[in-house]
């Protein structure tokens, strides 16, 4: 006989209250030690340049694993079986080595002076406008994906101290907005090398714990086998779970990525491009030290170990469906946030004991309140630092510091209100969304700028806007009303379509000068 | 050209993707995936750093 679905408890809020702080806490000690030895705003950005293999690839995970790999996974894994795969991202590690091998110039720029991602453009094309419209386009794909974010903590904590969804996001606005004000975002590298070891050991844990928990692989395997897909609210359907696709019917269903081989070849691009695409990763490199050949491949090791994570994460929603069948997508698991199938990963947890429930509770916490902190940060820096300081350089440091605070408060609460208002059913597949735009923009523009001499501003410039037309397209979004249904079609348009106008406008306009290029791109020594 | 060879087999990882999922299916697949990710990543490694490598 299955075990029942667990429901909240007195214990249970008590100990996800005190693994929630206990985590917030120490990582606010953390910040707060790192920032006594950062003597100015530069040195906090990006330390000392003195960042070893270690903690850089620990923060490397901790940036990449934000609340859809920890959390949003197991709900891929349970509403679509095998083919939640392609979201899940068996194959993120690609994207992590593309993104360890690429990201790791970032440190050229740091010694000639950029301290962003945006500063970084500014310096490779010698152009305040690529900056500025670098930190607009950042803006609008972080404020989508901190959506995420907020729906992954106000679920844990709804269904863990069964508290009304809507008071729980509240609940979650209010500790990001603590945690900015406390500076549990400073010391950043390290603060998240912590968390990214955090994560890993309890993605792991509860992955293995949940495999145990159903029986083992192959009766899990056999249980998928007999399932059938149900839409979120309880609709059911006879298409099968156990493959790799799933042929759902159009056009709604052609928005999900693994509806047809077309849309799995798109998720694996996605998952090639966005590690490096993802501004939040790359900037990770900024406070890098020289390392060697050694310690790139300890780097790798990590980066493996870490991106492995997510595997365990989907394999606990598998666990789940193999489980409760398909209960979790009925009605009464709306929870009153449209949770349903997202809710897999932390009723799995509370069925393995209270403290285990505790400890994945402060390990969402730990991957989302640090993302959606962090973003809130770029965000609020993007609009003062890429925009505000490019037009007016001559507004004195101090009110510069003070505007940035005051724009912290709009990017808490539009998110807030996005998810208040129009909660997503399946997290991981709206977080997709975003990811594909990150992927196909500065994959290029970042990543490939760092490499293609012949890049240009324009090229540059045309890719971000051009990407970002393209975003607006999302199946779900305007897409469906100009015939643009299918998640495959959208997703390959705009990642190569982004891929051909970076190389065609670049080749038609002129790059920098020969001897501004010599000092990005140095000759490298012979022998 | 050794390097080519090297960035060849990384296409190759890639390819082997899809044709996992679709002829073998259900945990092989799964864990397939993982196993040519890994692999891919040391390719890329090994590639930057034999062939690659940046001295500042």
């Amino acid at each position: 006989m299955a075990p029942p679905i667990p429901e909240s408890s007195p214990e249970l809020t008590i100990g996800v209250i005190v693994a929630v702080t206990a985590f917030l806490a120490t990582s606010v000690l953390f910040g707060f030690f790192m920032r006594k030895k950062a003597k100015s705003f530069d040195e906090w950005l990006v330390g000392h340049g003195d960042i070893g293999p270690f903690v850089t690839g620990f923060a490397l995970i901790a940036s990449y694993l934000s609340g859809w790999a920890i959390f949003g996974n197991a709900g891929l894994g349970y509403a679509y079986g095998w083919s939640g795969s392609w979201l899940i991202g068996t194959i993120c590690i690609m994207g992590m080595a593309l993104c360890l091998v690429i990201g790791y110039r970032m440190r050229r720029y740091v010694a000639l002076g950029a301290r962003t991602v945006p500063e970084m453009l500014k310096v490779r094309f010698e152009s305040r406008a690529v900056q500025a419209l670098a930190g607009l386009a950042m803006i609008v794909l972080l404020i989508v994906y901190s959506v995420g974010q907020y729906k992954a903590m106000a679920t844990v904590w709804t269904i863990t101290t069964n508290t009304f969804f809507q008071w729980s996001l509240i609940a979650t606005a209010f500790l990001v907005l603590v945690y900015i004000a406390v500076g549990g975002y400073t010391g950043t590298q390290w603060v998240s090398c912590f968390q990214g070891v955090l994560l890993t050991i309890i993605g792991w844990t509860l992955g293995l714990v949940a495999l145990m928990w159903a029986g083992g692989p192959s009766e899990i395997a056999g249980a998928i086998r007999t399932e059938t897909f149900m839409r979120p609210g309880g609709e059911n359907t006879t298409i099968p779970l156990d493959g790799y696709t799933l042929p759902l019917p159009a056009p709604s269903g052609l928005a999900f990525a693994g509806v047809d081989w077309l849309g799995v070849t798109a998720a694996i691009f996605m998952f090639l491009l966005m590690a490096t695409g993802f501004p939040h990763n790359i900037a990770r490199f900024l406070g890098t030290r020289k390392i060697t050949k050694r310690e790139y491949w300890v780097m790798l090791l990590i980066l493996i170990l870490g991106g492995l994570t997510p595997l365990w994460i989907g394999i606990v929603g598998f666990a789940a469906r193999a489980v409760w069948g398909n209960a979790l997508m009925g009605a009464e698991y709306d929870f009153g946030g449209k949770i349903f199938g997202d809710s897999a990963a932390t009723l799995v947890s509370m069925s393995n004991g209270v403290m285990f429930a505790s400890l994945f509770a402060a390990a969402v916490f730990a991957a989302s309140v640090a993302t959606l902190a962090g973003m809130v940060m770029i965000m609020a820096t993007n609009i003062t630092r890429d925009l505000v300081h490019n037009i007016r350089p001559e507004i004195p440091p101090k009110r510069m510091l003070w505007l940035t605070r005051l724009m912290l408060i709009p990017f808490i609460i539009i998110p807030l209100w996005w998810t208040l208002t129009s909660t997503p059913p399946i997290l991981s597949e709206f977080m997709a969304g975003s990811a594909v735009a990150q992927a196909g923009i500065f994959f290029f523009v970042v990543g490939v700028s760092m490499y293609w001499k012949r890049a240009t501003k324009w090229g540059a410039i045309t890719t971000i806007v051009y990407g970002l037309i393209l975003t607006i397209f999302h199946p779900n979004a305007y897409g469906k009303f100009v015939g643009l249904y299918h998640w495959g079609y959208w997703a390959l348009l705009l990642m190569f379509g982004s891929a051909l106008v970076y190389l065609l406008v670049s080749l038609a306009t002129k790059p920098l000068s020969e001897d501004k290029l010599e000092k990005l791109f140095p000759q490298r020594k012979k022998g | 050209m050794k390097a080519y060879a090297f960035l060849a087999l990384m296409v190759l990882c890639i390819l082997l993707v899809p044709l996992t999922a679709h002829y073998l299916g259900e945990w092989y697949a799964y864990w397939g995936h993982a196993l040519l990710a890994i692999i891919f990543g040391v390719l890329a490694v090994f590639v930057k750093t034999r062939y690659y490598w940046e001295e500042d």
